[in-house]
């Protein structure tokens, strides 16, 4: 009796992790669970892109809803949805951009021409849409990496309270936002 | 108009197949002995229809055919030759190709090598052969043939082998590793075939020996080339990266290790029977569950394998068939297995069945470690990363007692012995090992961690048991011509590892590296060398272009040697490759891998001294050496009887 | 020849120690401490890479940052916390201790004691088996008679 149980143990064992391979084949193994979702805001002291003489904090968006958004020029998945977040302007959402500069390295001795970069950007923003209220320049990406970011496009949902809601990665389209950031705005 | 050929040459032996696997189990459920006759021939019919339509797609790849997808995608009319031929392999479809030659292969082998078995089991085997090969030729014909035509619109020029795939190593890296997944097929269908006839006795363990430890020995080769590979190739200096692609293939060799010891009890005792057969299925499932995790995309992992659902599907499906079909059968039958035989806890077999333990419990840290960040994330816990720390930490605390147990079981008799006979060996074997061991450590390095200190015993143990052992078996048999290629086998197997372990150990603790920028004439030290950055020149190769850092070596103020580290852009796809200069030791490698451009004429460089690490691939050849030796033991030279008697 | 190889070697020597180190630490400790972090902690973009091995951008700058923390004189676990609060436990190639992961250890620890186990009661039911009982000897005494008779017979 006792043995008859016991030779039955390897194909419960197989059949159990046939589910769970099952299961694996239809989710994306890269979409990660990020270390900051339900966490304070971290702090940002960071240059206006367009005017850097002007900085934003922390203290700039205190008591609004509002979206942080990470693209760069030099990153097609930005560019295709650039049209669905001007969609969201419109429709009333507040988008910050966090700009992702990914080819400024100080220690290949790179020059870093800001005024090509602000033209770039405008050309971008001019052609697909600007959904942005106002575009952050994070140049040695401390902030960037302070979120937990690794790459563009990624974005928050941080609440009036600076708590980060929701951390996605990829693009934001209608199912996405449907999915993810509709419920937590009680949209 | 070849590569419709050599769609329908895979047609024809997928028709073959369906036939091997219908006609022999049947006639072996009905005792008819006709149909059980026409197994062999159709074995060795669908092999040469399946080597065929390999033909067709080399043809094409030769031939620089871009109309055929698959050589459009996987090679280039620059390519060279030899690179041409390998490239057949390099992509998905191509691979799933060579499998099933190597597959069909191993059917047609045991077709014509397995007359002396009764025919039910000989036709059982066969058919479940059959099955498999079915599976994946369909897998093949629909899902992923190599030979679909990009028509009308076909590039002129195709897109090139990856430049990682373009390495010596390449050629013969995944043929051997398939060679061992298909080889452990046999094993696995002689289990069933055993099942199925109720024939689980000490000659079936004899029959299935030989293939098993074929199979294995070519999976050693693949797993160590593969090492090698990615060493030379990756341009980290690394060799073991746990990786999923790497455990997938460490997996079924840890259980046929545990297998081929499992089936030496069975067949000189006549035990362990059930567990035996459950090892047999285990490795083969085992082989298929890596094929599932390293090309449905499921977990993520360095070497990026086209990935599909759909054919994750089938190759779920499939696996859940055979496996689960044979696991259902093993609960249906093992059951009613019983091993009778008598041994004392301090015996031989109860050290290999402690042997099989320890090796089945690495292999479920492999698993579990491979499979776990996976099933943590699907229960909505998070994701986590399960990688090198893990895996070192646990497989340190296992080689302890493992390498142990390696040293002390081979002077052990069966069934019983007694403590007296054999502790002045073990005691002389401990004070031996552990005054080599610090004579060499404490004279060569200037430091000497405990770690380190116990592998390496635990190595020299391994080494100095086998002398031991040898000396008493030499006079025992009164000849050293006497004893048996198996025995020798044996010996050559647990030295390898020992050796395995000693250059793992020292190559971990002793290695040196620095990462530096440098200006031409500018000189480096590591290592006791001195190396000196010459300047970087222009290389032009068949399909690549790049800079070659040019270092002379110094070893006491004389010329070593002259490495080249070049850094390559290959002209389609425009990848950059790091392909690092070796200088090649037994004792130690001296390793160079260019870097970038930095401003002023600087390059930065990666210089690696890595001691002894070259000692682990021959570790990894000599246990496959062993697994190859056994085959020309004169037990398993006697094919059948008119043979014996000639 | 050798005269202008040792000459060379001398004049190489005074240079040998100006070449600059991509990550230079005022300690041994420190530099062993960023290589075994940097070989620990995962690109979070990449594949399956570390950061040691990784181009990625994300890579780098996970190195720098490593690098900037073990100069600040941070110890392992401070760097690793830094990280996994920034990019969650995936960052980290040694598993975070939970109700899932414990399977980790305990399955292995189980197994090998169920392997023991085994092979001890297996002892016990073949030495029960192996003592020669009353009935037994009655059942040998029996057959003796029995062949005998048939012999005499």
């Amino acid at each position: 009796m006792n043995k008859k149980w016991l030779v039955l143990t390897p194909l419960a064992v197989f059949l159990l992790l046939c589910v769970f391979l099952l299961k694996g084949l239809f989710s994306d193994p890269r979409e990660l669970q990020s270390g900051r979702v339900n966490q304070a805001l971290p702090a940002f002291d960071l240059p206006d892109l367009m005017t850097p003489q002007k900085r934003w904090t922390n203290a700039d968006m205190a008591g609004q809803t509002y979206l942080i958004n990470v693209w760069g020029t030099w990153c097609p998945t930005c560019l295709a949805e650039l049209g669905y977040l001007t969609e969201l302007r419109e429709r009333g959402v507040t988008i910050v951009g966090l700009y992702y500069e990914q080819g400024y390295d100080p220690d290949f001795g790179d020059r870093f021409d800001l005024a090509a970069l602000q033209q770039e950007v405008r050309d971008m923003l001019a052609r697909a849409g600007d959904p942005y209220q106002f575009n952050m320049l994070d140049l040695d990406r401390q902030f960037i990496l302070d979120l937990g970011v690794s790459g563009a496009p990624e974005t928050f949902l941080v609440n009036g309270e600076g708590k980060v809601l929701v951390h996605h990665t990829g693009d934001v389209n209608a199912r996405v936002w449907r999915a993810k950031f509709a419920p937590l705005l009680g949209e | 108009m070849i590569p419709e050929l050599g769609y329908f040459s895979l047609t024809l032996a997928m028709v073959l197949c369906v036939l091997l696997f219908i006609f022999p189990m049947w006639g072996a459920h009905t005792g008819n002995l006709r149909l059980m006759r026409a197994a062999p021939s159709l074995a060795v019919g669908q092999f040469i229809f399946v080597l065929l339509s390999f033909a067709a797609l080399i043809y094409a790849s030769l031939t620089d055919d871009f109309t055929v997808a698959y050589v459009a995608h996987h090679s280039s009319s620059t390519l060279p030759w030899y690179y041409k031929i390998t490239s057949t392999w390099g992509g998905h479809e191509g691979a799933i190709l060579l499998w099933l030659v190597m597959q069909a292969g191993w059917t047609a082998a045991v077709a014509l090598m397995s007359k002396s078995l009764p025919w039910p089991l000989r036709a059982r085997v066969l058919g479940v052969l059959g099955f498999l090969a079915v599976g994946f030729m369909l897998y093949t014909l629909l899902m992923s043939s190599p030979f679909d035509r990009l028509l009308p619109y076909y590039p002129v020029e195709g897109r090139d082998l990856n430049p990682l795939l373009q390495d010596p190593g390449m050629i013969i890296h995944p043929p051997l590793l398939y060679m061992g997944y298909v080889g452990l097929s046999v094993s696995f269908a002689f289990a069933i075939a055993a099942l199925l006839t109720g024939q689980l006795d000490n000659l079936w363990a004899k029959w299935s020996r030989p293939w098993t430890m074929a199979a294995w020995g070519f999976l050693t080769l693949g797993i160590t080339i593969g090492s090698w590979w990615a060493y030379a190739e990756l341009g980290w200096g690394g060799w073991w990266f746990w990786d999923p692609v790497e455990n997938a293939s460490l997996m079924p060799w840890l259980v046929a290790t545990a297998l081929l010891h499992s089936l030496a009890v069975t067949e000189k005792r006549g035990i362990f029977k059930s567990w035996t057969v459950l090892l047999a299925i285990a490795a083969f499932s085992l082989s298929l569950l890596g094929t599932f995790i390293v090309r449905s995309g499921i977990i993520v992992s360095v070497h990026a394998f086209a990935s599909d659902p759909d054919r994750g599907m089938f190759i779920l499906a499939f696996l859940a068939i055979v496996v689960g079909g044979g696991l259902t059968l093993y609960a249906l039958r093992a059951g009613h297995v019983s091993s009778e035989g008598r041994y004392s806890l301090f015996s031989r077999e109860v050290a290999l069945w402690l042997n099989n333990i320890l090796l089945v419990v690495a292999t479920l840290i492999v698993l579990l470690g491979t499979l776990l960040p996976m099933i943590h994330k699907e229960l909505g816990l998070g994701s986590i990363s399960i990688g090198e720390p893990f895996f070192n930490q646990m497989f340190t605390y296992l080689i302890v007692p493992f390498a142990l147990l390696l040293g002390a079981a081979p002077l052990l008799r069966w069934k019983q012995n007694k403590l007296k006979q054999v502790a002045g060996k073990y005691g002389l074997g401990v004070i031996i090992a552990l005054v080599l061991t610090a004579a060499w450590l404490f004279s060569s390095f200037a430091k000497v961690s405990a770690i380190t200190f116990m592998a390496t015993a635990l190595a020299l143990w391994i080494v100095v048991m086998s002398a031991q052992d040898l000396l008493q078996k030499t006079a025992q048999a009164q000849s050293i011509k006497r004893l048996g290629l198996s025995y020798w086998a044996m010996l050559l197997g647990h030295i390898g590892l020992a050796l395995v372990i000693m250059s793992v150990a020292l190559t971990s603790a002793y290695s040196t590296e620095r990462d530096v920028r440098v200006v031409p004439g500018e000189q480096v030290a590591l290592g006791g060398y001195d190396f000196r950055f010459d300047g970087v020149k222009v290389i032009r190769g068949p399909n690549y272009t790049g800079h070659a850092g040019v270092v002379t070596v110094f070893k006491d103020g004389e010329q070593e040697t002259v490495l080249h580290a070049e850094k390559r852009r290959y002209d389609i796809g425009m990848q950059f490759m790091t392909e690092a200069a070796v200088d090649a030791g037994l004792s130690r490698d001296l390793y160079l891998a260019l870097g970038e451009q930095l401003t002023g004429g600087a390059w930065s460089l990666r210089i690696y001294h890595k001691p002894f690490v070259r000692v682990m691939w021959l570790g990894g050849i000599l246990i496959a050496l062993a697994g190859f030796i056994v085959l020309f033991d004169r037990r398993y030279r006697r094919r059948n009887p008119k043979e014996a008697q000639a | 020849m050798r005269f202008v190889f040792v000459l060379l070697a001398l004049v190489f020597a005074v240079s040998a120690s100006a070449v600059e180190e991509k990550y230079d630490f005022a300690n041994e400790e420190q530099a062993a401490l960023f290589a075994e972090l940097t070989k620990e902690l995962r690109c979070p973009k990449c594949q399956n890479q570390n950061i040691a091995d990784s181009d990625a951008v994300v890579a780098k700058d996970l190195r720098d940052k490593v690098e900037q923390l073990v100069k600040e004189g941070q110890s392992k676990d401070q760097v690793i916390d830094y990280m996994i609060d920034r990019y969650g436990y995936f960052v980290h190639y040694q598993p975070p201790v939970t109700p899932a992961t414990i399977l980790l250890w305990i399955l292995p620890g189980l197994i090998v004691v169920g392997g023991f186990a085994f092979i001890i009661l297996r002892q016990k039911k073949a030495a029960q088996k192996a003592r020669w009982s009353e009935a037994d000897e009655q059942q040998l005494q029996k057959l003796i008679t029995r062949y005998k008779r048939k012999e005499s017979a």
